[in-house]
């Protein structure tokens, strides 16, 4: 029994050897000097705090969270305002954002939009079993994006998004965002929760199955 | 005044100071008038839970993260260098649990005293359970759950759940995030991040006026708060989970005994039953998918505990090793309006009785199992509905199971077996030397706010220590022990 747990303890002490020399070769969370740069606290308090939910480079594991990787700076700047000043009150907003910005001032929320901005977007993954399902939502979403829902008067997404979502100086990436965040997003824009006079007009018309085909569109192209 | 008095008037100032402590800061930060991590974080309730004690996934990266996202002022300290030596919460995050319930048997229990009568059949807790938490950040990369709780029904404070964390993430050269840490706890489980395992486990707030069965497995709680040590922990890209430690026997809480001739707390000695020997590893490996709205999980888990039987006998020599591997799933969804949560664990357990057997009280060696699932509907986190089954099966053993009825004397109902005027009361013993339990427990709850909830649980017992009908050979029947429970939690 003795050997058993000796053998226990190597090999729990090998792990953690294991990772100190991983995180060697990584970038590894420190304290902050007092005297940090913006960008430099900024880079801290992304490692440190937003990865938990935002991952480490703005890469979101879990899909409700929004990926931050290569969005526009203005467009970061202006949420989490937003959030600081609870003009944004969509539930997620609230449930989370309103705490995690309430204590952010300007310098920190520009540097902390500048290190987003600058990360290199991801491909976002979605689920390998929903394949052909997506593969249909995709196609109705692209429709939909570029061409609107003339019935209902929705107008083409890519007037003002672009063609390729990219974002510009005036309108958000939206290209390869995670559906499940964007489906929530339209549902509190749809049902104005989150307040945005442009959007919430152009969704006010979507319907369920439309706002699911535009986010799975919008996934997919990256 | 005896020792024990001054003991519950020091807990009772000590508490009184903390409640005080608590109102102040309520009146403090009227804004963040949620509980410990709520304050802490600044966010709602519903970021890291379906319901308390469920984790979502946020919850579960916060959890494994050391309690670490904080959102509030730090007191802080920095060296001559420039570096920060102190980042210390300038609010404690601390909350208080109430619990208050009224439970009803099926049949009420035979009395204990006067051959023939019966006790009452339902009976109240108010409160039930009070605890104390303390939990978040205690520094970068610290960070600590710990609960202090009020038994009403044995009136005494005792150390409830409490889990020390060191933990750090890093980027992988391949972009992937690894956290890793390691959790120092008092009971096996506590530092898993899912609700499929026991320590934080369905049913998650079960009776306490109820007839406990036979037997269950040692990892199902059977050691909490008697042990403590070490578990450390790696979670690969929010998907991978491994985790192995050790637990030692512990001294915790007001009821552990301590050691009989220097009055101290342990080492314990053969007053004490059930005694952990030395060094008892534990492990956990899980795996979860997360896509649209949903989390998946699936996982196993195990631990090895040697324990000396004690209670008369000495702490050396034979043990009994009971070895535990577990196999658990978890599915979440987690909607605007809709909630849906399933989940359920296997625990096999095989007990290598040496030293019982030697001392002719149990079998050589015995099994159990246990089988626990549970589904949850949420609408609207107002009102929600769960269904569970709970399944514990396990080897016939005539001399570990006594198949006589228990037998109860005036006032010493119990212990006085076969003093004159004991009489048989059965209730808590196997007419069939059996310990199988089968139960269906049903739960409606309805939450008036994130903090204020009241649940109606019925749980229906078709099988109780073996038996359906007269299980313990004195005329009770299983479904005399259903419980009709009304609780009432608060949170604050």
């Amino acid at each position: 029994m003795k050997i058993k747990q000796m053998t226990i303890l190597a090999a729990a002490s090998a792990a953690i050897s294991l990772l100190s020399a991983s995180a060697a070769t990584a970038q590894v969370l420190q304290t902050p000097l007092a005297t940090a740069s913006p960008a430099e606290a900024a880079e801290y308090l992304a490692y440190s705090k937003c990865q938990l939910c935002h991952g480490p480079q703005g890469h979101s594991i879990s899909p409700i969270y929004p990926a931050l990787a290569g969005q526009k700076a203005w467009y970061i700047v202006e949420q989490l305002q937003a959030f600081r000043d609870h003009s944004r009150g969509d539930p997620f907003a609230r449930g989370i954002m309103w705490g995690m910005a309430s204590q952010l001032d300007d310098t920190q929320i520009a540097a902390l939009a500048d290190f987003y901005s600058k990360q290199t977007p991801f491909a976002s993954d979605p689920a390998p079993f929903l394949g052909s399902y997506i593969a249909g939502q995709v196609a109705k979403g692209k429709s939909i994006y570029n061409e609107g829902i003339a019935a209902t008067g929705v107008p083409p997404c890519s007037a003002c998004h672009q063609g390729d979502a990219a974002g510009n100086d005036q309108f958000p990436r939206l290209a390869g965002q995670h559906a499940a965040y964007l489906i929530k997003q339209l549902i509190a824009l749809h049902n104005g929760t989150r307040v945005q006079v442009v959007m919430n007009g152009v969704a006010a018309p979507l319907k369920d199955e439309d706002m699911k085909a535009v986010a799975y569109y919008l996934e997919s192209i990256h | 005044m005896n020792q024990f008095s001054d003991f519950r008037l020091n807990a009772w100032c000590r508490s009184g100071a903390v409640l005080a402590l608590l109102l102040g800061i309520m009146v403090a930060r009227p804004a963040g008038a949620l509980p410990l991590f709520a304050r802490q974080t600044g966010e709602a309730c519903a970021a890291c839970h379906v319901n308390y004690p469920e984790l979502t996934h946020f919850g579960r990266m916060f959890k494994l993260q050391g309690y670490q996202l904080d959102n509030g002022k730090d007191l802080e300290m920095i060296s001559d260098e420039g570096k920060q030596i102190l980042s210390l919460p300038a609010i404690p995050n601390l909350s208080l649990f109430i619990m208050s319930g009224y439970v009803a048997l099926g049949k009420a229990l035979p009395d204990s005293n006067i051959p023939g009568a019966k006790s009452l059949k339902d009976g109240i807790q108010f409160p039930q359970q009070v605890s104390l938490l303390y939990g978040g950040k205690i520094a970068p990369h610290f960070g600590a759950f710990a609960q202090v709780t009020y038994d009403s029904s044995a009136d005494t404070f005792n150390i409830d759940n409490t889990d020390f964390r060191f933990a750090d993430t890093v980027v992988l050269p391949n972009k992937t995030k690894l956290t890793y840490g390691v959790s120092i706890n008092n009971n096996p489980t506590i530092e898993d991040p899912w609700n499929t395992t026991p320590a934080f486990g369905f049913p998650y707030v079960p009776p306490e006026i109820a007839v406990g069965s036979l037997a269950g497995p040692v990892i199902n709680a059977g050691l909490a708060y008697q042990v403590a040590g070490p578990v450390f922990y790696a979670l690969w890209n929010e998907q991978l989970y491994g985790a192995v430690g050790f637990y030692r026997a512990a001294e915790t809480g007001s009821t552990s005994p301590g050691n009989p001739i220097t009055g101290s707390p342990a080492p314990y000695d053969s007053a004490t039953s059930n005694v952990p020997a030395g060094n008892n590893p534990y492990w956990r490996l899980a795996y979860e998918y997360d896509f649209d709205r949903y989390a998946l999980e699936v996982g196993t888990y195990g631990s090895r505990f040697r324990l000396y039987p004690g209670g008369g006998n000495a702490l050396s020599g034979l043990t009994n090793n009971y070895t535990d591997v577990a196999e658990d799933f978890q599915f979440q969804f987690i909607g605007e309006k809709n909630i849906v949560t399933w989940k359920g664990t296997y625990v096999k357990e095989n007990q290598s009785l040496d030293a019982s057997s030697f001392l002719g009280a149990s079998n050589p060696s015995d099994w159990l199992s246990y089988l626990s699932t549970d589904a949850t509907y949420w609408y609207n986190r107002k009102v929600a509905f769960t269904l569970g089954y709970i399944s514990t099966k396990g080897s016939t053993d005539p001399v570990a199971y006594p198949s006589a009825p228990t037998l109860c004397a005036a006032n010493t109902c119990g212990v006085a077996v076969g003093t004159p005027g004991a009489f048989p009361v059965g209730v808590t013993n196997s007419a069939n030397s059996n310990p199988t339990t089968n139960s269906w427990v049903t739960e409606l709850k309805y939450q008036a706010w994130l903090n204020v909830q009241f649940t109606l649980q019925y749980s229906h017992y078709t099988k109780f220590n073996g038996g359906t009908n007269n299980y313990d050979g004195n005329g009770r029947n299983a479904s005399d022990n259903d419980t009709t429970y009304l609780l009432m939690w608060f949170a604050l």
